[in-house]
């Protein structure tokens, strides 16, 4: 029997029983990690699988968070307002995907980026829909079947359980047609398009995927934290995002797992270092750029080439 | 009998330089053309303007009878017309398998049902077909960029043949290849030719490949035709000799 499977198992076992072993910060920690998850395997699909640069994918989950605070703050279900925050995404980033057909690279970098502005301008002076600085408070928790999941835990449990599904997507996604050809677009669009890869519908596709996966997160993250305003949804978070994806391994699968990992849990554990835990987190994220630029992943195959 | 490929006074200019200068050719079905000429003669600006990787200034092209003068790739790839490039594309983190299967998915059913079809699109059966032919089993699973370059050339050669295209351009395809994978090369063009019948023109600087491949030769200098023929012309044509081929 393969080493990866069992390997998987037991990871996601252990992450299942965490919550039994943790304090409620670190129950949310968890779950924060889960939220980052879901919409870290997005930002992969579009950076990581399709060779789009992004730099605007917190705009989409703040995009995601908001529908869902504002329609659940008029009493409409989770249920509903949690596939309507994809879709808008959806939409919004197949329109984002248009700079994409023109430009590449930094060009198309500081285009996200320029989004990632305004929608964040958005957020903090559209006070009438999104209560400006002051933001929304008394975001429900959605039920299940009649259960409640406002404890912690409960909640925990819930957003783990969507995240594995959402990963399960992306796995028959890239493992479908689809992916391969997001492939080929990443590896080298002139020779996809001679051989009749629609590049500029595939591009599109993985601005538009991408950014449903962050819009799904938004609705997760909305519910986790109760209460939203504009500052999580900035240009940081989205660099933080990025950092996810490229930390645990750009265009691998379990990439933005580990990436998640590191990027929201490694300043928790460094924090007995008290004023020096940041500085010792840039570190360790500049060492692993210089070292390991494939990200931690790539370390197997380093080991292998050695 | 109706040309496949119809080129008629294509012109390609770059400010003052005349890169293709109103060059006329046609090809006809299951026919091998090729394309002979010094550097810088114009053979792959031709190319690049037949297949919508740039405008040409003027001219008009027609394939099996539709006009095609500024199609791009993807629409040209869409009635069959492939191609290879003069430096390696292969998509290097792809599989040998995934490089030859996404180099004909494309033309199998819609986009939207191609994202609920098998992974492999049900091409793979015809992908290993392909793979037997160009020898390249041992490597089936490797990333394409991780071979050698004769190898990365064979790739890319079989996935321009993996859609059964009906007319291929290839742009020297026996650039850095050794001579005993140049003649496998020969051998398996002429196979793909008889089993596909599809029509090839080859750009091509190897003079014996290019003569014991092709039963009709074009040769280019200074972005016009200067010869047309069977190859034991043009390679006796005294403007040929003194313009390319030396003495």
């Amino acid at each position: 029997m393969k080493l990866g499977p069992i390997a998987l198992g037991l990871a996601l076992v252990a992450i299942a029983l965490a919550p039994l072993g943790l304090k409620n910060y670190g129950v949310y920690l968890l779950t924060l990690w889960c939220v980052y998850l879901m919409a870290g395997m997005g930002l992969n699909l579009t950076v990581g699988y399709a060779g789009q640069m992004s730099i605007g994918h917190a705009a989409f989950l703040g995009i995601g968070a908001y529908t869902a605070a504002i329609l659940m703050k008029m009493g409409l279900s989770f249920w509903f307002v949690m596939p309507l925050a994809a879709l808008i995404c959806f939409f919004v980033g197949l329109v984002l995907g248009f700079p994409a057909l023109r430009v590449q690279h930094h060009y198309l970098a500081f285009a996200t980026l320029g989004f990632n502005v305004l929608m964040y301008l958005f957020f903090r002076n559209e006070e009438w829909l999104t209560g400006g600085t002051f933001g929304i408070s008394g975001i429900q928790r959605p039920g299940l079947l009649g259960l409640s999941l406002d404890g912690s835990a409960a909640y925990f449990y819930f957003t783990y359980v969507s995240a594995i599904l959402l990963a399960l997507v992306l796995w028959w996604l890239i493992r479908s047609p689809w992916g391969r050809a997001f492939a080929a677009l990443r590896d080298n669009p002139i020779r996809a398009e001679s051989l009749g890869v629609n590049i500029m519908a595939y591009t599109l596709l993985a601005f538009a995927i991408g950014a449903a996966f962050a819009g799904i997160a938004g609705a997760y993250f909305a519910a986790l934290v109760q209460f939203i305003e504009p500052a999580p949804f900035n240009l940081s978070a989205s660099l933080m995002m990025l950092l996810m994806v490229i930390v645990g391994g750009s265009g691998r699968f379990f990439g933005p797992m580990l990436g998640a990992a590191i990027v929201i849990l490694l300043p928790e554990w460094l924090r007995f270092m008290k004023d020096w835990y940041l500085v010792m987190f840039g570190l360790a994220v500049v060492a692993l750029m210089i070292w390991l630029p494939g990200g931690l992943l790539s370390i197997p195959e380093r080991l292998r080439r050695t | 009998m109706t040309p496949f490929l119809e080129v008629r006074n294509c012109v390609k200019h770059y400010g003052a330089i005349r890169a293709v200068d109103g060059v006329s050719f046609a090809v006809g079905p299951g026919e091998i053309v090729g394309v002979i000429g010094p550097n810088g003669s114009g053979k792959t600006t031709l190319f690049n303007s037949i297949l919508g990787q740039i405008r040409p200034t003027s001219g008009h092209m027609e394939f099996c009878g539709e006009d095609i003068t500024g199609m791009s790739p993807l629409e040209l790839a869409r009635r069959g017309v492939g191609r290879t490039f003069q430096t390696l594309q292969v998509f290097g983190k792809l599989s040998v398998r995934d490089n030859l299967i996404v180099a004909a998915q494309e033309f199998k059913g819609t986009l939207p049902a191609r994202l609920f079809a098998a992974p492999d699109a049900g091409l793979g059966r015809h992908a290993d077909e392909m793979i037997e032919r160009f020898r390249l089993q041992h490597v089936a699973h490797l990333a394409a960029g991780s071979l050698s370059y004769g190898q990365q050339k064979l790739i890319d050669i079989a996935m321009a043949f993996m859609p059964a295209p009906r007319l291929v351009l290839l742009d020297e395809p026996c650039a850095g290849v050794n001579p005993a994978l140049v003649e496998q090369l020969r051998e398996l063009l002429m196979q793909l030719n008889q089993a596909q019948g599809g029509s090839f023109v080859v750009i091509e600087h190897n003079m014996d490949f290019i003569m014991r491949l092709c039963p009709r030769v074009i040769c280019m200098v200074e972005g016009k035709v200067l010869a047309e023929g069977k190859p034991e012309e043009v390679q006796s044509n005294r403007a040929v000799l003194e313009a390319y081929l030396g003495n």
